[in-house]
Parts: structure tokens; C-alpha cells; sequence
């Protein structure tokens, strides 16, 4: 084998660690992909979103709360927030240069990383998840309780927004209104609300994944800035604007990062993140849609 | 021509060292001595960055009670977190703006190699640093301004080999260790101390101090089949660590490297992992049920509350602060041998004289002890095991002393 | 037109005349200070070449001045070059890198672009710390300390400012040139409609490639220059925030307005080496008391005024500056 000390057991770990890691970029992937369809904007603050969500969580938790209680309460601050700041810092340049939309996300995040090392100091820290970490015995090979937990609960999430897309009436105007403006208002769609709904969706999404990998990661103001380039990368290969790309890109990505950061010994996980570089560039070059996606022809 | 331009420079010279004043030792005045530092104040490492406020509040406790020969220690520090490109940019602040007259106990390993050099260009000491790699005490014939303070590593390392070769019958050791001098010479030493039994050594793994998770190494240690595992890890990475070996029902004999031991840090992580894990000590833990009694823990905690500054309960508990101290205890000792005309070269002499009995914060027995060919003030410690929730030493002292 | 060439002359000279003059006036920290934030303004011109008339967004630039950074350091050290023959090597070398990013930036537009420079910005510090034999790895390297050449009388700091800036000055004179040609013509054409550009026979790929190509170069001196002046190189010293500052400054100030730029090397300073000082500024404020030590607030701060100006200024300080006082300039330029 391509390793000295292969052995089954660690190689089935290491692909529910993958398929972990590929639950938590497939959550933020399709956030990003989520804001690109409706807005056309690149959230460069998605991460810090996320990250700053957890912190509130950790804050309920240590006032007492238990996850599950602190979880819904998260999740509606998130999406709150997420329309928050679609209404106020992103409805007045929408419109404006790429230049000017990339400023102000990346001064989003700014803000959101400062205010978190404000609030809550920059340290690292531990963070009570709802898994246990113990392991359970699949077929011979322990696997870890948390990473089933997260996997389940990022579908949950998915499937759960997946029928809200496709069967309640605000879920089309959503579709709606990010694939053709103009014609949804003539048809009734509230455009602007839509589009600030799919940021507090967002929001959530970014939310959920925060809270679910903050117990492997522990949480700090910085926790989820390499997962960003990753998510990226999932959204970029599944194709920026197809939600199910986001999903497949994101677990697709996941197991191929974990593999080859442990069977290919010169990757290792220092070259982890140029190589998820190198692939959106290629992507970028070669198919751009991704595996999902569809390419904009520019209309001269 | 020649005895004549001779004679004019000869008098120029005269004339300027007679109208010439002693050049003022920069950051000693007749009321003030400056002192700088640069620690992680932010980050993963922060928890460590406590040993400045337990320094600092030790500072402002002696500048109460008459400061060194009448002078006030003023201490700065600033936060690098953990990175040695902006511990570079403290110093070069503290050195240039601030006129320190030393740089005192910046913490980390990286931060103090990267300003080094420049430090002993400019003949400004660098004492006390925070960090047990071997250079800082080996390396003082090309740099004599640095000196270190706790044990160094690979001596450490080296009091794990043996103990392992002595206690465990068929050692097969795996070990996570930080990619940089810290973690290696930890893995250097531990090497020499298994001795013959080096190849017990089936597994080890590096990590760089800017990784963001260490959990897939902890995997791949654990796949080698060993029973013995060396946590050479800081911080975040320590308790990344013995979540992954819970997380994988694995059940080895932990050693967890002095730095990562601070009772804080072993009471975050899963206790049945933890229980059993054994680790070097030189310091009194204020977190540990032994020296709950101690006149020095109870005077550590006394000026940490009056002098310190946002202190909460929960630091007085704290080991780094205590480290702090200790550090603190032992450079202002040095100032004070270092006499009433203080100069750079004169505290470095008696920074490598010191011979003190008395530290209140460290383990009973303990001297901090140099020379000039023997720059490790502290070579002393003791084993200890970690169970119901603390630290519990045992065995004799011993000597980490490189040979 | 004259008129322009005059104020462009004149702030150019009054520039100069201050660059000659400021070290006497200034603590020597102080001139070290002004070096630094030289350094930022030479990689700010760089990238101003790149987005403000060639209208590409790179998130990308600190990994550039960290080539330059690294050429310097390994030259330096382990080859003995004299630190001051370094600053050409790695221009060139971060230039040749420029080139190679921008071959397949001509397929990337906007928002990709943006984000494909992002993602050399995140991953481009991993290189190091793999090879960490030749680059050093976390720990870096260490050089010496800068002093003055051929035993000329004045404090190494002092001599780092008239380095910095009297490179910066040409560089500066050099810009100028190229953007008042054909080329800055071209590359002005470019941005505002890249298929008008096109259909016009302005030849885009060689425009939009050399713009990268050059716009690195002047971020790889930059980068050389400042390891050059703290004697220490290592993966994190370019940081990936400063990717974003470099950008956001040039944003904030205004693409091509050499106050602005200016200006902005200082923001970038004051942000990546003295954001303590940002809090303790602020605890002048009666409603703020923050500890200077726990950080948070200049990003909080900075991230505002970013998200403001862009709201308020799209063309940012300085365009807004040149747009106030067009109407008095324009007098001026309607009578020639």
C-alpha cells in the first residue's frame, strides 16, 4: 500500500473523520452559495459570521443553558443578524464595483473578528458539544459519537432547507427571486426581503457549522478562517451557484483533503491548503460551473 | 608633519574624553528601571501570557516596599500572540522607544530565537526568557546577553526516557511534538534517555505551531500500536490532544511536557484520559491541594490580588502567574546584586553568579543556581502524577542538568 | 493639461524636499517609524498600478512581499549577499511570480479573481513551513541588523528611512511615467470596459499580465525592505490580514491619489505594528475604558470606517477630495 503502517481501521476513522470535516465545509459552502445565487456577492465574512454565532452559544452555555436549549435561541439571533446586515451594509452597494462589495464584506469580517476578541478575549477555549466523545463500535472500528452527530445534524439542516426551497411558497419566491429580479416583482415577489432572508439562511447555516465543529477546534475569534478557503473550495467545485454542488463539493472535499493529508506523506497537512488553492484554480480555469453549475455567457 | 598631526589628534582626544560625561546606561534613571517584554497576550497561547501579569504584580509588591535600592521597576509588555514577527516588532519598540535597560522573560521559543541576535548586537540583555529550549543557556559564547530560566527541555525529555526505561517493560512510544526547537529538543532528550531502549520510539509526529488541529496526527499515532505517548505539545494543542485520544479509546501512559501541564489546562480535558499522566514540576502549583497551606503560595496569592490587575478568582489558582513570579522573584534578586551603579554588563554578571535559595514559588530545595559556564538557573525537579482532579509529586528531586 | 503636469511635478518635489529634510526634525524611533510606513507605501503604488488602473482586485499582495521578504532573508544569510544588492533580486523574483499569477488571472474576472488571490494570500505561508530546511519554517530566519554603507554618518535607522524612501521616490517617478503613457492608457482602458478595450486592438492579456507582474515586483521590494529593517523573516510576518489592509487602504484612500496612499501606508502601519496605541487613543473617549492589551478594537474601528467609506465614498477619501476640489481645479485646467 501507499503506506507503511496502512491498517483498515485507521483508514475507515480517517474517512468518518473526512466525511465529518467534508459535513462542516459542506454547511458554510452552501451558505456562500446561498448568498452568491441571490446577491451575487462573495460573503468573505461567512467564516467570522459563524464564528461569532458560536460565541453567543458558548456565552448561553455558560450561563447555564444546555446546548439544545441555547440552540434555537443561536439560530434565531444568527438569522436576525444575517438579515440585519443584508438590509444595512450590503442593500446599498449591491450594485456597486466588485471592488466595493469585496471591501465591504472583508471590512464585515473585520468588524466581526474584532468585536469577538473584544468581547470575549482572544484565548482559545473549550467548547461543550452536544456529542459525547466516546466512541461507538461500527464493525470493529470505534467511531467517534461527535462525528456521527455532526454529519447527521448538517443533513438534518440541508434536507430541511432543501424542502423549504422546493415545497413552501417563500422558498420559491427565494429561487425566484435570485434567478430572475425583475420578472419576480412583476409576479408579486417581495425581491428585497428575499434576498435579505437568504443572508439570514445563511446566517444559520454558518451557525450550525460553527457550533458543530467549535468541540473538535475549540472556539477562538479565529476558528473558522481556514475552514473558509475550504468552503470555498466546495463551493467552487460543486459550482457557485448550485446548492447540491455546495453539499457533494463540500463531502467530496472533506474525504479527499483527509486522505491525502494522511496517505500522501508530501502533502501532510501543511500543504493541505495550497492544494484546496491550487484545485479552485484549476476549477476555475477549466470548468468553471463546477460540477453542478452553470457558466454566465458574457453578453457584450 | 607626522608627531605634529598626531599630537592635534591626541589632544582633540583628551579634549573630548575631559569634557566627556559616562554615557547613561539607557532605561536607569535615579528613580526608575525599565523593563520590557513581549508575551502572547492574544490567541491560542494566551493562558501563557499570564506569566507577565504574575510578574508585573510581583513588581509593583517590591516597588512598594522601597523598589531596588530605591528605584522603581517599570515593567511593559506587549502582545505578540505568539508571533515571533511581532515579538521582533515589540522588541524593536521596547529596545528603541522605550529605552528599556532589559528585555525580561518574553515568552516562547520562536520569539525569543528570532530576536536574539539583534538583541546581542545592540548589548541588550535578554533574560530570563521563557523558554527551556538548550541555546538559550548552551549558546552563550555567541550570544552572552541571553539567558534562559526553567529547565531545559531536552533535559526534560531525557527525565521521561529514563523513567520510561526503568518503569514500563515493553515501551513502544509514540509522540506528537511542536516542529521548532521546543518540541525537539524535548524529542532529543527524550531519545538519550531511553538509552538502549531508543528504538521504543515507533511513531512520532510533528506539527507546526500554526496548525489549526492536531487531531489527524493523534490518529496516526495511535495506528503505530503504542502504549506510551509523549504530548510534546503547547497549549490548545496539549488539550487537542488528550480530546483525540479520548475521542479513540486509546488508553496509553500519557506524558504531557511541563509548559502544557498548568492545572487550568489539565482540568479542561476529559479526566479519564487525563488520570495517570505524568509530567516534571519545579514550581508550586496554587491549584494543587498540597500547597494549599504553603506561606509562598499564600504570598503569591496575597500580591496577585493587592497588585495585580483584573484578577479573578480563578487566577489565583493559576500556575502561570506563579511562574511569573517566580521569574519576577528571581530578576529583581539579580538586580539587587547587581548594585547600586546598575549597567547592562553589570546585571549580566550577576545574572551569571546567582546562586538563591529562597524563591517562594518554587518547589522546597530548589536553587537558582549559574555561572558563567553554566547558564540554566533552573536544574531542579521533581516528577509528578496527575489523579483526582491534581497534581500529586513524586520520587526524589531530580537533576536536569545538561552535562 | 499643463496645469496637471505642474501639480503632479510639484507634489512630487514637495515630497522629496521632505523626505531630504524629515530625519533631522524626528526622533531617531521616529524616522525607523516613517521607514516602515515607506515600505506600505511602495506596495501600496504596486497594487494601485494593478486595481486602480488596471482594475484587478488582488487579496493576494502580502504573499508577494513575502517573496521579496524571503528572497532578501535567504540571499542575505545563506549566500552572504549584501542586504542592499537583495532589494533589485527579490523585486524581480516577486515580479517573475506576478507574471505567473497573472497568466491565469486573464481568465478570472472580478469576484473570481478576488477570490482565487485570497486563496494565494491563506495558502501561500504553507509553503514555507513544508520546506522549512530552505525557508526556515516557523522559526524563521534571522539576519543581521541594517547599517549604513561605506561608513556614511548617520544612525541606521535614519539610513533605512532615506533607503526606503528615496527608492519609493523613483518608484514613484517610474509609476508616473508608465500610467501617463500608452500603457497607463491601455491599462485605464482596460478597466473601465475590458471588451471596448478589446475591440479598440489593445492588446489585454500583455496589459493585464504586466500590470501583475509590475504591481508585484514593487510589493516584493517593499517586502525586502522590511525584512531588511526587523532582521527576521518567517511564513507569518506578511500575514493574510495584511493582504486585506494593502487593498482596503488603497480602497479607503483612493485609488490614485498619492495623499491618499500615503495616508494609507500610514493606516496600515499604525494597524499592524501599533494597534495597541489605537485602543489607548480611543480611551480618550469618556465612554471607553479598554484595556490596551486585549486586542479587538482597531479591527472593530478599522472594519467601520471601511464599510462607511464605501457606502458613503465609493471612490474613497481621496476621490471624494479630488471631486470637491475639481470644481476650484477645473477653473485652473479650463484656462489652458
Amino acid at each position: 500500500m501507499l503506506v507503511a503502517d496502512f491498517t483498515w481501521t485507521e483508514f475507515a476513522q480517517q474517512l468518518a473523520a473526512g466525511i465529518r470535516s467534508g459535513a462542516i465545509y459542506a454547511g458554510l459552502a452552501l451558505a456562500i452559495v446561498i448568498i452568491y445565487r441571490s446577491t451575487r456577492v462573495i460573503n468573505f465574512a461567512q467564516g467570522e459570521m459563524a464564528t461569532f454565532s458560536t460565541f453567543v452559544c458558548w456565552s448561553l452555555m455558560n450561563h447555564g443553558l444546555s446546548f439544545w436549549a441555547a440552540f434555537p435561541i443561536v439560530l434565531a439571533i444568527a438569522f436576525l443578524g444575517g438579515v440585519a446586515i443584508e438590509r444595512t451594509v450590503i442593500r446599498p452597494v449591491e450594485n456597486a464595483s466588485v471592488l466595493t462589495i469585496v471591501i465591504v464584506t472583508l471590512g464585515l469580517a473585520l468588524v466581526l473578528n474584532g468585536l469577538m476578541s473584544l468581547i470575549w478575549g482572544g484565548a482559545n477555549r473549550p467548547f461543550d458539544g452536544p456529542f459525547s466523545t466516546r466512541t461507538i463500535d461500527v464493525a470493529g472500528v470505534p467511531i467517534s459519537i461527535q462525528d456521527v452527530g455532526i454529519v447527521v445534524v448538517s443533513f438534518v439542516l440541508v434536507g430541511l432547507l432543501a424542502l423549504f426551497f422546493r415545497y413552501t411558497k417563500v422558498g420559491l419566491g427565494l429561487r425566484a427571486a435570485a434567478l430572475n429580479p425583475a420578472s419576480s416583482r412583476l409576479v408579486g415577489v417581495r425581491v428585497g426581503w428575499m434576498l435579505a432572508l437568504g443572508w439570514g439562511l445563511a446566517a444559520v447555516l454558518g451557525a450550525v457549522s460553527g457550533m458543530m465543529i467549535a468541540p473538535v477546534l475549540f472556539l477562538d475569534p479565529n476558528m473558522m478562517q481556514t475552514i473558509l478557503l475550504y468552503a470555498f473550495a466546495a463551493a467552487v467545485l460543486g459550482g457557485l451557484d448550485s446548492p447540491l454542488g455546495a453539499v457533494v463539493g463540500g463531502i467530496l472535499l472533506g474525504v479527499v483533503m483527509t486522505m491525502l493529508e494522511r496517505y500522501v506523506g508530501f502533502i501532510g497537512s501543511t500543504l493541505k491548503l495550497p492544494v484546496a488553492l491550487l484545485l479552485i484554480l484549476v476549477l476555475l480555469l477549466v470548468r468553471p460551473g463546477g460540477l453542478f453549475g452553470h457558466v454566465a455567457v458574457r453578453r457584450v | 608633519m607626522r608627531v605634529f598631526s598626531l599630537c592635534v589628534v591626541l589632544a582633540a582626544v583628551a579634549a573630548a574624553s575631559a569634557g566627556a560625561r559616562p554615557v547613561a546606561t539607557p532605561g536607569v534613571s535615579s528613580n526608575e528601571i525599565k523593563l520590557g517584554s513581549s508575551v502572547p497576550l492574544s490567541g491560542e497561547a494566551s493562558v501563557a501570557g499570564n506569566v507577565a501579569r504574575g510578574a508585573e504584580a510581583y513588581f509593583k509588591y517590591v516597588n512598594d516596599h522601597g523598589g531596588v535600592f530605591g528605584r522603581k521597576i517599570k515593567f511593559t509588555y506587549l502582545d505578540d500572540g505568539y508571533d515571533p514577527g511581532r515579538a521582533v516588532n515589540n522588541t524593536i519598540r521596547l529596545v528603541q522607544q522605550e529605552q528599556v535597560f532589559a528585555m525580561f522573560s518574553s515568552l516562547g521559543t520562536n520569539n525569543n530565537l528570532a530576536v536574539r541576535k539583534l538583541l546581542n548586537d545592540a548589548k541588550v540583555p535578554q533574560l530570563f526568557v521563557s523558554s527551556g529550549a538548550t541555546t538559550f543557556g548552551r549558546d552563550y559564547r555567541k550570544y552572552p546577553w541571553t539567558m534562559g530560566y526553567i529547565p531545559p527541555y531536552s533535559e526534560e525529555g531525557e527525565i521521561y526516557g529514563r523513567y520510561v526505561a526503568k518503569t514500563v517493560k515493553k515501551p513502544k512510544v509514540a509522540v506528537l511534538y511542536q516542529n521548532d526547537d521546543y518540541g525537539r529538543d524535548l524529542l532529543g532528550g527524550l531519545r538519550r534517555g531511553l538509552g538502549a531502549k531508543a528504538k521504543a520510539i515507533v511513531a512520532r509526529v510533528g506539527y507546526d505551531p500554526t496548525t489549526a488541529d492536531v487531531q489527524p496526527q493523534v490518529t496516526q499515532l495511535k495506528a503505530s500500536g503504542a502504549n506510551v505517548f509523549m504530548i510534546f505539545a503547547f497549549g490548545k494543542f496539549s488539550l487537542q490532544a488528550y480530546n483525540a485520544v479520548s475521542r479513540l479509546n486509546w488508553k496509553p501512559k500519557i506524558f504531557v511536557n511541563d509548559v502544557s501541564s498548568a492545572s487550568a489546562l489539565m482540568l479542561a480535558v476529559p479526566q479519564k484520559a487525563a488520570n495517570g499522566s505524568i509530567s516534571i514540576v519545579f514550581g508550586k502549583d496554587p491549584a494543587a491541594p498540597l500547597w494549599k497551606k504553603d506561606k509562598g503560595v499564600r504570598l503569591f496569592q496575597s500580591i496577585l490580588k493587592k497588585y495585580g490587575s483584573d484578577i479573578g478568582s480563578r487566577d489565583l489558582d493559576n500556575g502561570f502567574y506563579t511562574a511569573g513570579m517566580a521569574t519576577a522573584f528571581t530578576m529583581v534578586d539579580t538586580l539587587r546584586k547587581a548594585g547600586k551603579n546598575l549597567t547592562r554588563a553589570g546585571v549580566m554578571r550577576a545574572a551569571t553568579h546567582l546562586n538563591e535559595k529562597n524563591n517562594p514559588f518554587v518547589l522546597p530545595g530548589i536553587t537558582v543556581h549559574t555561572t558563567p559556564t553554566s547558564r540554566f538557573p533552573l536544574t531542579q525537579v521533581r516528577l509528578q502524577r496527575w489523579s483526582n482532579k491534581s497534581w500529586h509529586p513524586f520520587g526524589p528531586m531530580l537533576t536536569a542538568k545538561p552535562r | 493639461m499643463r496645469i496637471k503636469l505642474a501639480l503632479d511635478i510639484l507634489g512630487f518635489v514637495a515630497l522629496a524636499l521632505l523626505v531630504v529634510f524629515v530625519p533631522h526634525f524626528v526622533a531617531d524611533f521616529t524616522a525607523y517609524e516613517l521607514a516602515i510606513i515607506g515600505m506600505y507605501f511602495i506596495a501600496l503604488l504596486g497594487l494601485s498600478i494593478l486595481t486602480g488602473f488596471g482594475g484587478q482586485i488582488s487579496l493576494g499582495h502580502g504573499a508577494f512581499m513575502a517573496i521579496g521578504g524571503y528572497t532578501t532573508a535567504i540571499l542575505s544569510v545563506d549566500h552572504g549577499v549584501r542586504d542592499l544588492w537583495t532589494i533589485p533580486i527579490a523585486g524581480l523574483v516577486a515580479g517573475a511570480a506576478g507574471l505567473l499569477v497573472g497568466i491565469p488571472a486573464l481568465r478570472l474576472s472580478g469576484l473570481y479573481l478576488a477570490l482565487i488571490t485570497f486563496g494565494i494570500a491563506v495558502s501561500f505561508p504553507q509553503l514555507p513551513k513544508q520546506f522549512d530546511d530552505f525557508f526556515g519554517g516557523t522559526t524563521g530566519i534571522v539576519l543581521g541588523l541594517v547599517s549604513p554603507p561605506f561608513g556614511l554618518d548617520t544612525t541606521p535607522n535614519r539610513w533605512l528611512f532615506y533607503l526606503t524612501w528615496g527608492i519609493a521616490l523613483v518608484l514613484l517617478a517610474v509609476a508616473w511615467i508608465f500610467l501617463r503613457g500608452k500603457p497607463g492608457r491601455a491599462l485605464q482602458a482596460v478597466r473601465d470596459s475590458e471588451v471596448a478595450a478589446e475591440s479598440s486592438g489593445v492588446n489585454l492579456a500583455t496589459y493585464k499580465t504586466l500590470a501583475f507582474g509590475i504591481s508585484a515586483f514593487y510589493a516584493g521590494v517593499a517586502g525586502a525592505l522590511y525584512v531588511m529593517s526587523t532582521a527576521y523573516m518567517n511564513p507569518d510576518v506578511f500575514p493574510i490580514v495584511l493582504s486585506v489592509y494593502l487593498v482596503a487602504a488603497l480602497a479607503i484612500g483612493g485609488l490614485d491619489s498619492l495623499v491618499g496612499l500615503i495616508a494609507g501606508a500610514g493606516v496600515i502601519y499604525i494597524l499592524q505594528n501599533r494597534s495597541d496605541d489605537v485602543t489607548r487613543w480611543l480611551n480618550h473617549l469618556p465612554i471607553l475604558d479598554l484595556n490596551p492589551k486585549q486586542p479587538g478594537m482597531p479591527s472593530v474601528v478599522f472594519g467601520v470606517v471601511l464599510i462607511a467609506v464605501m457606502l458613503a465614498l465609493p471612490m474613497g477619501v481621496g476621490g471624494f477630495l479630488r471631486r470637491i476640489f475639481q470644481p476650484l481645479t477645473s477653473r485652473l485646467y479650463s484656462r489652458s
